[in-house]
């Protein structure tokens, strides 16, 4: 039991940090594509080596602190930053239970029973590296760029919960597992179109994307929190960032795209992690396509945006939800 | 002793470990990750004693919300070594004694009422979400009710505390943009 | 004809009203009217108030040696149209002061500082005489006939052999100043501040706290620049910040100045043609265009026909590049991740393979004389330009008015963001979009028609905001109307020569003045070239468009987000080739 629960985390932190690797490799080549380029297609076959001759860059970066940096904290931040992106997948089922010669393997490393509460609970605590990191690096725009962050992710991060509500209530479990298999008739898009929409601005202001990446404004802030950072310590929080993207597309495949349900999933457990790894794979691409099509929102705008549009909307969501739930008897 | 002891006083140490040196940093910023750690560690306690549920509203009330707002506030307000002596004269000697009397009653009263055994026990009732639920919102609905007021009542409290008068408080500037180029916001 | 029925009534009205104030500039080649310095400002107040003289064009200076005095000089014109009137001052070298024109012209301001900075004259009355180009370490003021740059060859080109008996001597082995550096007499480098800071400071001490607000937060001070994505370049805004609002906002400037002015005035007229292009490189031919008008109005040189249509057909072009261009970037200003950028630059480099078609370079095209143009265009690059123009451009600029227009981010993010009024706008000497957008239809093509443009049928692109999606819209609005100047001018191009006389190194040009103007992509740009008959400009002025542009900066950033101090930048277009010159 231990070692099975030793060898899936393996599995998932790989997965994630390889994903990431990948990523950042499908972002730059479709990028590329939407802006009349061709993109990174030197290093091995269709540039599928880029990400390694990246990483061995940074890695022979110098590593740079700056003189009046709180040595500690900067050093610290970007680890800060890494963690959460790395465990949230936890609660994530890949699929149902897979039987190989005769022993049962579940494809999912736990199901907690506030496997939601415990995304949650990840997603409120990874602001911690960039607000640090923002402000142990004595630049000021860095300190901006942390300054945004915070209040961008609180300000979210109600509308992001709120609209978990509505599959929560629809599943009635705040298990994962529990709202995948609600799902397997009806995803919960076509039942929770508002609270849909609501997740998906939510999850691109958390993970600091495009319209909404005011933290690393480049026009504005250079780099925002990031920008005293050099070498390795640069690249987690460039790792982060893309691990949070697949992240948060594995929870909104989860929660409203029916995660691993597709045809002939119920035949073949085999075909769960793939229906959920095509269904990020389109939701990245919807956040690519976003970043190549969209300028960003002025700052105070966006905290107005969340503040007076989807937080109401969320919460109506929520009560609509409740109401319609309870008159059908659901 | 058993492991879940061990771990138990580890935590406990950490904690309280955290919990001094908030007191004593010099640095806000310091101060108050301190306290984050602190939360964390608490948090992880409560899922020993077998309340996830109350664990990780520990971690995303506390830790992620509370917390990171006092850095906010610290960080736009530059207030990271800030000075301050004793507002009070013989504040912190008063505050010694009667953290200090606080201390020795609960020690008592958790020794003599229900023995150390309790403090790592699992606890026998359901914790789950649901069950926690229904606790609320039936046996303790009033006491829910007059909490959630007393929050609303503080927030527009802040809100009208922290409020300017928008008519004295000279070039608002977008408004003014806005009308001298006579669009439309 | 017009054009002189026009001067004469400006000329009548101005004798009549100002007789007692102004006498005739008689010298030969020289024209407009010289005030003493004690009656400037009462002349000028009249010029702006009765007689309409609003806009201020250029503000600048000469060094007449021999005759030991500064003249400044001054170019007006209406903001409805008309040509202009030439207003010269006169104090001495040594000590001469001049009243500053900045209470009536705020425009004046970077442009006389810039003449303090340079040749040494003192404005009295201005806010901020500081220098402006050079940093405070710099000794002397450079544009003076008399002050000599370190290596120091000769006066004027064609210098002498460097190696006159076969022994080469590197101008490294002459060491001017001993160390190399010569600081003024009371500058301390290792005590010194940069200015902005110390601006900034001051205004932090003037400032009272507002007794109503309660929470007092930092307010703090952040260079954007002068090495920063969004500033187009070396620029520096000293930006002071309340929270993230701009309180106060200082453009600091020079970080790539080589004094183009004075390597102008030892150039020859002619190699000064291709050092145009580097002025605003991304608008090379509308740079040869100013320039050429200057100095053909000196040497009395009419350019046969064909060479006209081509030299229209060349700088509408290198409009339509320019503004897609600037179009293309306000939207990375915006936070988009370059995908307008490199459309537009798609565009572009098809005008620049024109371009290279008929001069030989992409940018920096140096493709027009004195009296026409270089070499003549073939028939099919003129095909080419003629595909380009019915049928891909069009096609283009309307995508990227269907992208662009109603976006809703641009909207909000554009829309009453650093207004400029119209009166703001003129007096600020604003120039070009800038100044269309705040409701002025003042284009020098249609105001003050040079070359053929009175031939052709086009609208002047106004908006009446005066925001930044105004000026992204009289961008695009008047790319199509270039469209259509091209399309006529390329119904009409006659055959013939493209240079007037034969092609020559050494032009000879007469003594006199002339202030030549067109109406480049970023405004109106200004060449004032002055002769004394040798072969090379006793003075040469360019009127930067983009520099009198910055003028009014702050004004259009005050109270504005960080994030709309970028974009209005990128609204102003600048291009630092030209700014600090």
């Amino acid at each position: 039991m231990l070692v099975e629960w030793i060898i899936k985390s393996v599995v998932i932190v790989l997965f994630m940090t390889a994903g990431f690797a990948y990523v950042t490799l499908y972002e730059r080549r479709l990028l590329a594509r939407m802006q009349t380029r061709i993109g990174p297609n030197r290093a091995g076959p269709f540039g599928l080596l880029q990400p390694v001759a990246d990483g061995i860059k940074l890695i022979f970066k110098e590593e740079l602190v700056p003189h009046n940096a709180d040595k500690l904290i900067f050093t610290l931040a970007p680890v800060i930053t890494v963690i959460p992106a790395l465990i949230i997948t936890a609660v994530i089922p890949w699929g149902d239970t897979l039987t190989i010669g005769g022993t049962k393997i579940t494809l999912y490393l736990t199901d907690v029973n506030i496997g939601i509460l415990y995304l949650m609970a990840v997603t409120s605590i990874s602001v911690y590296g960039i607000t640090l990191a923002g402000w142990s690096s004595n630049n000021k725009y860095a300190l901006l760029g942390g300054l945004r962050a915070t209040a961008q992710m609180i300000s979210y991060e109600l509308a992001l919960g709120l609209s978990f509500v509505g599959p929560i209530l629809i599943a009635g479990s705040m298990s994962l597992l529990d709202i995948v298999k609600a799902q397997s008739s009806i995803p919960f898009i076509l039942l929770q179109p508002a609270g849909f929409i609501i997740f998906f601005l939510a999850s691109l202001a958390e993970v600091n994307r495009a319209p909404f990446d005011m933290p690393e404004a480049e026009q504005e802030l250079t780099a925002g929190y990031h920008v005293e950072y050099s070498g390795m310590k640069f690249a987690l929080f460039f790792m982060a960032e893309y691990i949070k993207l697949i992240a948060v597309a594995m929870i909104g495949s989860t929660l409203f795209l029916g995660g691993y349900q597709g045809p002939f999933v119920d035949q073949f457990p085999i075909l769960g992690p793939v229906y959920l790894f095509a269904k990020v794979i389109i939701w990245l691409g919807v956040f690519i396509w976003l970043r190549a099509t969209l300028p960003r929102i002025r700052y105070d705008r966006l905290m107005a945006f969340g503040w007076k549009i989807m937080f109401p909307i969320a919460l109506l969501n929520v009560l609509v939800t409740a109401v319609v739930l309870v008159l059908v008897g659901g | 002793m058993s492991p879940a002891v061990i771990i138990f006083i580890v935590l406990a140490l950490v904690a309280v470990a955290c919990a001094v040196a908030m007191l004593v940093s010099k640095n806000a910023v310091y101060s108050a990750l301190f306290l984050v750690l602190n939360f964390a560690t608490i948090g992880v306690i409560y899922l020993m004693l077998g309340a996830p549920f109350i664990a990780v509203a520990q971690i995303t009330v506390y830790a992620g919300a509370i917390m990171v707002l006092f850095l906010f506030v610290i960080m736009l307000l530059g207030g990271e070594n800030l000075r301050l002596g004793e507002p009070l004269r013989g504040q912190r000697l008063i505050g010694l004694i009667f953290g200090a009397v606080l201390l020795a009653e609960i020690v008592l009263l958790l020794i003599f009422r229900s023995g150390m055994d309790q403090m790592v026990g699992t606890l026998t009732i359901d914790t789950s979400p649901a069950a926690l639920g229904l606790e609320m919102f039936n046996k303790y609905s009033l006491p829910f009710e007059v909490t959630s007021l007393v929050l609303l009542v503080a927030v527009i409290g802040a809100v009208i505390l922290t409020r300017v008068d928008p008519i004295r408080r000279p070039g608002k500037p977008d408004q003014d943009r806005k009308d001298q180029s006579g669009r439309q916001a | 004809m017009n054009d002189r029925l026009l001067s004469s009534t400006v000329d009548e009205a101005v004798s009549s009203r100002l007789s007692g104030l102004l006498t005739e500039d008689t010298r030969p080649g020289y024209s407009g009217y010289l005030v003493a310095p004690e009656n400037l400002l009462e002349a000028v107040q009249i010029l702006r108030d009765e007689l309409g003289f609003d806009y201020l064009s250029s503000v600048t200076g000469v060094d007449y040696l021999e005759e030991d005095r500064l003249e400044t000089v001054y170019h007006f014109y209406r903001s409805t149209g008309g040509s202009g009137l030439v207003l010269k001052s006169s104090c001495s070298r040594e000590n001469g002061r001049i009243p500053s024109l900045t209470p009536i012209y705020p425009g004046a301001e970077f442009q006389e500082r810039e003449a303090w900075d340079l040749l040494g004259i003192r404005f009295e009355g201005h806010p901020d005489l500081r220098r402006i180009l050079m940093w405070e370490g710099f000794d002397g003021h450079p544009l003076r006939k008399d002050w000599r740059e370190p290596y120091f060859e000769e006066e004027a080109k064609p210098f002498k052999s460097r190696w006159p008996d076969g022994k080469a001597v590197r101008s490294e082995e002459k060491t001017p100043f001993g160390d190399n550096v010569c600081f003024p007499p009371d500058f301390d480098p290792q005590t010194w501040q940069a200015e902005p800071e110390t601006v900034i400071e001051r205004l932090q001490q003037d400032e009272k706290p507002l007794a109503d607000e309660e929470i007092q937060t930092d307010r703090i001070v952040v260079n954007l620049g002068p090495q920063h994505p969004s500033t187009h370049g070396v620029f520096r805004m000293t930006v002071m910040l309340d929270g993230e609002t701009i309180v106060s906002l200082k453009p600091v400037m020079g970080y790539l100045h080589r004094n183009h002015e004075k390597i102008a005035e030892r150039n020859t007229f002619l190699q000064n043609m291709p050092f145009t292009d580097r002025l605003d490189y991304l608008a090379s031919m509308s740079n040869n265009f100013g320039y050429a008008i200057a100095v053909e109005k000196l040497m009395g040189v009419t350019p046969p026909e064909r060479a006209e249509y081509i030299r229209v057909i060349m700088a509408e072009l290198t409009r339509i590049s320019s503004h897609i261009m600037t179009t293309g970037f306000l939207l990375n200003d915006l936070g988009a991740f370059f995908t307008p950028a490199l459309y537009a630059l798609e565009e572009r480099e098809l005008i620049l393979d024109i371009f290279e078609m008929v001069s030989g370079s992409r940018m920096m095209c140096n493709y027009f004389r004195f009296g026409g143009v270089v070499r003549d265009i073939p028939e099919d690059v003129l095909g080419r330009i003629r595909q380009l123009v019915t049928d891909r451009l069009p096609r283009k600029i309307d995508e990227l008015d269907s992208y662009l227009t109603n976006n809703e981010i641009v909207k909000t993010r554009c829309q009453g963001v650093g207004v400029l009024t119209d009166v703001q706008a003129i007096a600020y000497s604003a120039a070009g979009p800038i100044l269309r957008a705040s409701g002025v239809p003042y284009d020098v093509r249609r105001a003050d028609p040079y070359s053929i443009y009175d031939r052709f049928d086009f609208d002047v692109a106004v908006q009446t905001h005066g925001d930044v999606y105004d000026r992204y819209l009289v961008r695009l609005q008047e790319m199509r109307e270039s469209l259509k100047i091209l399309r006529q001018a390329l119904r009409d191009i006659p055959g013939g020569p493209v240079l007037a006389g034969k092609p020559q190194y050494q032009v000879r040009v007469p003594a006199g003045e002339a202030y030549g103007r067109v109406e480049g992509p970023k405004g109106e740009l200004g060449f004032y070239v002055v002769s004394n008959g040798k072969p090379n400009p006793y003075r040469y002025h360019v009127r930067a468009p983009s520099f009198i542009n910055l003028t009014s900066l702050e004004t259009m950033c005050m109270h504005q987000k960080v994030a709309d101090a970028v974009v209005v930048l990128g609204s102003v277009d600048i291009i630092l080739g030209e700014v600090d010159r």
